[in-house]
């Protein structure tokens, strides 16, 4: 079974007073006190949730950003947008024209700032709406064209609120599988792999992919490494002339990061 | 060395000695002028030779850092270090709020995007350090920051130069962090190049 840790960044969005802070109060352990919200424009909070896949445990941090409501404050929300991973969009059911400005306002907003990302859309609140309302027509029209999950939630009775972050939680991981083949707790299985990797990984960081790739040819020739049979001798032994390479067109201290890194690599591989 | 030891405390030590051996010379009736130059000579030599020593060593000695936060440039937290454990902190949630206060002050006052440097405490200094997909922010609560401002900048750009291509747009994968320690463990040594 493999572990993967993920941290992302979750914004709440919409309009003033629709209930972006008390959803956020229900939902995760407070320790900032509200007031930064209105101080500074932004507070900060986070939940973890635990998701399993097929050979895979996801242990997820979401930090979850409560941003300040009101539409003028524009610049500081677009600073604390960059990055965002997930987005929630939040109506109050009870005033409809909090509704709308989520798709007139809103959703433009964010697609300019970071672009299509895992969204939910809430309709708070649900406690003082009536069944068939037009708020709710309207958000689930909205949800239904974006194709946008969409809950009705009331962040007073505590309704829907954990389903609507959970769902955001899956959402962010969906794409996320077991086994990469790389990092550092699943390291390429064979050493031709092993080797793959390390030669991608010294062009990616070398910058001129064309230059870097005569680095790789000469040092493996000067180590006599075979690439259709490599020796984890011969592979060690090119290693520390990319690491001679890295001195120069890195730094030295990030060259025996690098060495370090790849020499484990090299050692743990099978073949 | 112990570092604990403050440089103030040293100086009024050897202050003591050269005092002592000045009034020995002084005081004690000595035969002849000589020898009381002797003394007088002898206390001036080791009293240079210590404040020669002190000075060699405060100019040696590190910036000691209390903190060091490595975040992401939109506030997500990669690693956090720290000489105390600090049972309330929650570390997450301070980087967040601290790149939301950098927001806040970048948006407020500066015009041309401008980035927040420092923030000074009355018993501490925070220094941040920025490249383009990592800000380090370090806590210190000792004097004589120039030389920690320059590792700090150093290890930006290493960082930037060997993680940056996995975190520009991280995907928030903390295994992409293997090796940042070694790095940061340098800096909070005092021995970054
Ligand atoms: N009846 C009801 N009131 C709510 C609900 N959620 C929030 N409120 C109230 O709506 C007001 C605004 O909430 P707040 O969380 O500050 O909204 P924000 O500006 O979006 O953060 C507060 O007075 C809350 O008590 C809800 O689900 N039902
Ligand atoms: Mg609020």
């Amino acid at each position: 079974m493999e572990l993967k840790e993920l941290l992302k960044k979750v914004v709440l969005l919409g309009d003033g007073a629709v209930g972006k802070t008390s959803l956020t109060a229900r939902y995760v352990v407070n320790k900032f006190d509200d007031k930064y919200i209105a101080t500074i424009g932004t507070k900060v909070s986070k939940k973890d949730m635990q998701l399993t896949k097929p050979n895979l445990i996801i242990n997820l941090r979401m930090m979850i950003w409560d941003i300040l409501g009101q539409k003028e404050y524009s610049k500081i929300r677009t600073a604390s947008l960059s990055g965002a991973q997930g987005v929630i969009l939040v109506g109050d059911l009870a005033r409809p024209e909090t509704v709308k400005s989520l798709e007139a306002f809103w959703i433009p907003e964010i697609e300019a700032a970071v672009g299509k990302v895992p969204t939910v859309l809430v309709g708070n609140k649900c406690d003082l709406a009536d069944k068939g309302s037009m708020a709710i027509t309207v958000l689930e029209s909205i949800g239904q064209n974006l194709g946008y999950p969409t809950f009705l939630a009331s962040a007073k009775t505590g309704e829907n609120v954990e389903n609507a972050f959970a769902t955001l939680g899956e959402m962010l991981v969906a794409e996320v599988v077991a086994s990469r083949p790389k990092g550092a707790e699943e390291l390429p299985q064979t050493l031709s792999e092993a080797v793959d990797f390390i030669i991608q990984d010294f062009c990616a960081q070398y910058g001129d992919l064309e230059k870097a790739m005569l680095i790789v040819q000469h040092q493996f020739e000067e180590a006599a490494v075979d690439i259709r049979k490599p020796s984890k001798d011969a592979v060690l032994q090119a290693l520390e002339g990319l690491a001679k390479a890295e001195e120069l067109s890195l730094t030295k201290t990030v060259a025996a990061v690098n060495l370090e890194e790849r020499q484990r690599m090299v050692i743990l591989a099978k073949g | 060395m112990q570092r604990d030891v403050k440089i103030e405390t040293l100086i009024v030590m050897s202050m003591c000695v050269f005092g002592a051996l000045a009034v020995t010379a002084f005081v004690v009736p000595f035969e002849d002028d000589n020898t009381r130059i002797f003394f007088v000579g002898l206390a001036a030599v080791l009293v240079s030779i210590n404040v020669a020593g002190f000075f060699t060593v405060w100019k040696a000695s590190p910036t000691i850092i209390d903190e060091i936060f490595l975040m992401t440039p939109d506030g997500r937290l990669l690693k956090h270090y720290t000489r105390r454990l600090k049972p309330d902190q929650d570390d997450d949630i301070l980087a967040g709020m601290l790149t939301a206060v950098q927001n806040f002050i970048k948006e407020s006052f500066e015009e041309a995007g401008g980035k927040l440097k420092e923030i000074r405490f009355e018993n501490y200094d925070i220094f941040i350090s920025h490249s383009k997909s990592i800000v380090i922010a370090a806590i210190i609560s000792t004097k004589k920051p120039e030389k920690l401002r320059t590792q700090m900048r150093l290890v930006t750009e290493d960082l930037e130069k060997h993680f940056g291509h996995k975190l520009t747009n991280w995907a928030g994968d903390k295994s992409d962090l293997v090796g940042v320690d070694i790095i940061m463990k340098k800096l909070l040594a005092g021995k970054y190049r």
